[in-house]
């Protein structure tokens, strides 16, 4: 936990609906919104806003569910934001569709706000900044099947069923997999994003599949769990995960994950928060930042190992090449 | 003891063929899902599978059977879930700031231990009913591990510490030790001690319980001590398995856990119920994954065809009952 930050929790379950960080900083105030605090991905965000905010002299304000990804929480946060009405909003939905009464209610109080991780399904934002969970879960998987030599037995452990991100990672996995005729798809099962069911689904494949060479896993947290089960049976495949978290860096530095698409969310944080402050000082912005997928493996992990607390945000002009249209 | 209390424990004595015959019944349905899943699979019946489950189904076991002695007192525990999540944490910490496992463990244990022994507190002293006492317990809980874990995860123990969860010794995993070595001692304890007796008196009437002497207060206090530390034994299991801690452990291991207890026939209104009918409520939940896994049931049908089976299991248990009366 940084030092920099202060945390209010409501001493009551009722008033614990809302946990605001504040910084030091004056200028604008931007209230950015993440899904939950357990996730470390959500972690990265925050800490890429505060660094955008307190590079250009503004404030951030954090709205996170205490029940991580809870809807109606995140709804009556931002029934509280239209009320205290901060310069602008950073905003993750923590359901894609299920929010947009939420965002219409922010545009009817014309606080300009930039959409980040997750696109909304409607409303009016002023940028979007998120990265294509397809052509991760793609690029991923390629990198995975190119080191299999193109052929081999291929598991998939699915995340949360219908979650936009799954949906989407794992339908780039199967059409790395068509792209690799070579291959076989064993199986394609649910872990919802969790490590425990990972390991127990890892588990129980490895009864029914003798062979076992490669494992696509929709999340860092879910190719550990599937790792730590491989080891438990003395048997071995390559892993690859998504998200590009700290465990995962040092799984790859020590040789057990083969790579993690990385989905930047400190970068997502920088972004979308730099975007929203230079709307607000009337600077130009881009409609839309679409981070290019990077693959963290062996040959690139050093570069992660940076903890992101001490990551600089890129300059804007740095920022519009990471991918915009 | 008085005469007045061996009056008062005479139903409870006239429970416990009805409890054999239930988790006959039970058993059975357990047996048939066996059966199915060894006729549709033909690496069902391996002896690494059935490993597999059993060492599955003891995580669930280790934090349902705690449980079970709560809802005999006609009680129930929210917490046990976050109690885990935060357990693991502390006990993850401990590890890695003294190198020492044991320290670990006696760490888990005495955090479960503590946080039962509040619930037990807030139950008895403060007479807030258990349902909200202890859902109180899992919001300040979980507040606490997000505050403490700040997203991020707490991964890499010592490899003689992973053994508890992931060693054999004569080809028997060391979790399903733990598994046979708990069960015996919670079947022992609820059937033949006099404790035991005194707590299914409580549940099946409080009011005859307390006037036939038993020190209700004093006996309460134990269940959910009792509970609280063997959600901390399990963090230890899930910790040594897992090989990390994270803070969204907890979620997904209360409501199992707690569908463990009733699907193994004990009632919610309490006094009726084994432990051993929780083993093999854990052991359905668990061989009902195991079968999807083994089966590669598509993603989408999994819950569904898990909801199914359990309520099939207990309409078969309770229509097979009347029949039989």
């Amino acid at each position: 936990m940084s030092v920099r930050e202060t945390i209010y929790a409501g001493l009551t379950v009722l008033a614990a609906a809302t946990i605001a960080t504040a910084a030091w900083a004056d200028g604008e105030t931007i209230a950015v919104f993440t899904k939950n605090q357990t996730n470390p991905y959500f972690q990265a965000v925050r800490v890429g806003a505060d660094a955008a905010a307190k590079a250009l002299n503004a404030k951030t304000l954090h709205y996170i569910p205490t029940k991580p990804d809870s809807i109606p929480e995140q709804l009556s946060q931002i029934e509280d934001v239209v009320v205290k009405k901060p310069d602008a909003i950073v905003f993750t939905p923590v359901d894609y569709k299920a929010m947009v009464p939420g965002v219409e209610k922010i545009n009817a109080a014309n606080i300009p706000v930039v959409n980040i991780t997750d696109r909304s399904a409607a409303g009016k934002f002023v940028s979007f900044v998120g990265a294509d969970d397809y052509s991760l879960g793609l690029e991923t998987a390629r990198y995975l099947l190119k080191t299999l030599g193109g052929k081999g037995n291929i598991v998939i452990i699915e995340g949360v069923k219908g979650s936009l991100t799954n949906v989407d990672r794992v339908r780039g996995f199967n059409d790395a997999l068509k792209e690799n005729p070579g291959t076989k798809l064993l199986a394609s099962q649910p872990g919802n994003y969790q490590r425990l069911q990972a390991l127990q689904v890892m588990e129980n494949l490895i009864e029914s599949h003798p062979q076992i060479d490669g494992v696509l896993a929709s999340n860092d947290a879910m190719a550990m769990g599937a790792i730590e089960a491989l080891e438990g049976a003395n048997r071995t495949a390559l892993v690859i995960g998504i998200n590009g978290t700290k465990e995962a860096v040092d799984a790859i530095n020590s040789g057990k994950l083969l790579a993690s698409g990385d989905y930047n969310g400190f970068l997502q944080g920088c972004v979308g928060t730099t975007i929203a402050i230079r709307s607000l000082r009337k600077e130009p912005v881009v409609p839309e930042i679409v981070l290019k997928p990077t693959v963290v493996t062996k040959a690139n992990y050093q570069s992660y190992e940076t903890p992101i607390e001490s990551r600089a945000c890129p300059t804007w002009d740095d920022a519009t090449k990471l991918g915009a249209k | 003891m008085t005469d007045i209390t061996k009056q008062a424990f005479a139903p409870a004595r006239a429970f416990m063929s009805d409890d054999l015959l239930q988790v006959f019944y039970r058993l059975a349905a357990a047996l048939l899902i066996c059966l199915a899943l060894a006729i549709l699979s033909d690496s069902f019946l391996n002896l690494g599978n059935i490993l597999n489950v059993l060492r599955q189904a003891s995580l669930l076991f280790f934090i349902a059977s705690g449980l079970t002695l709560v809802v005999l007192t006609a009680g129930l525990d929210l917490s046990v879930g976050a109690n885990v999540a935060l357990s693991a944490c502390l006990a993850g910490t401990v590890i890695h700031q003294t190198g020492s496992p044991a320290l670990g463990v006696l760490a888990a244990l005495a955090t479960g231990g503590i946080i039962g022994l509040l619930n037990g507190l807030m139950v008895t002293a403060l007479r807030i009913p258990s349902f909200i006492a202890t859902y109180g317990m899992l919001w300040v809980l979980n507040g606490l591990t997000y505050w403490y874990m700040a997203g991020e995860i707490i991964h890499g123990f010592p490899a003689a510490f992973r053994q508890i969860g992931s060693g054999y010794l004569f080809g028997l995993p060391i979790p399903v030790y733990l598994l046979l070595i708990f069960l015996s001692i919670g079947t022992i304890f609820a059937q033949r001690t006099i404790w035991g007796q005194e707590i299914y008196a409580i549940g099946a009437n409080p009011v005859a319980a307390r006037l036939s002497g038993i020190p209700l207060s004093r006996r309460l206090l134990l269940v959910y001590a009792v509970s609280g530390t063997m959600a901390g034994l399990a963090s230890i299991i899930f910790l040594a398995r897992l090989n990390s801690a994270e803070a969204d452990i907890g979620e997904s291991l209360t409501l199992p856990a707690i569908a463990a207890v009733l699907i193994g026939g004990t009632s919610l209104f309490g006094g009726v119920g084994t432990v051993f009918g929780t083993f093999v409520g854990a052991l359905i939940l668990t061989l009902v994954l195991n079968g999807m896994n083994l089966l590669s049931v598509n993603a989408s049908w999994q819950p569904l065809v898990t909801g199914v089976i359990v309520i099939l299991a207990v309409w078969l248990d309770i229509k097979a009952r009347r029949r039989g009366e």
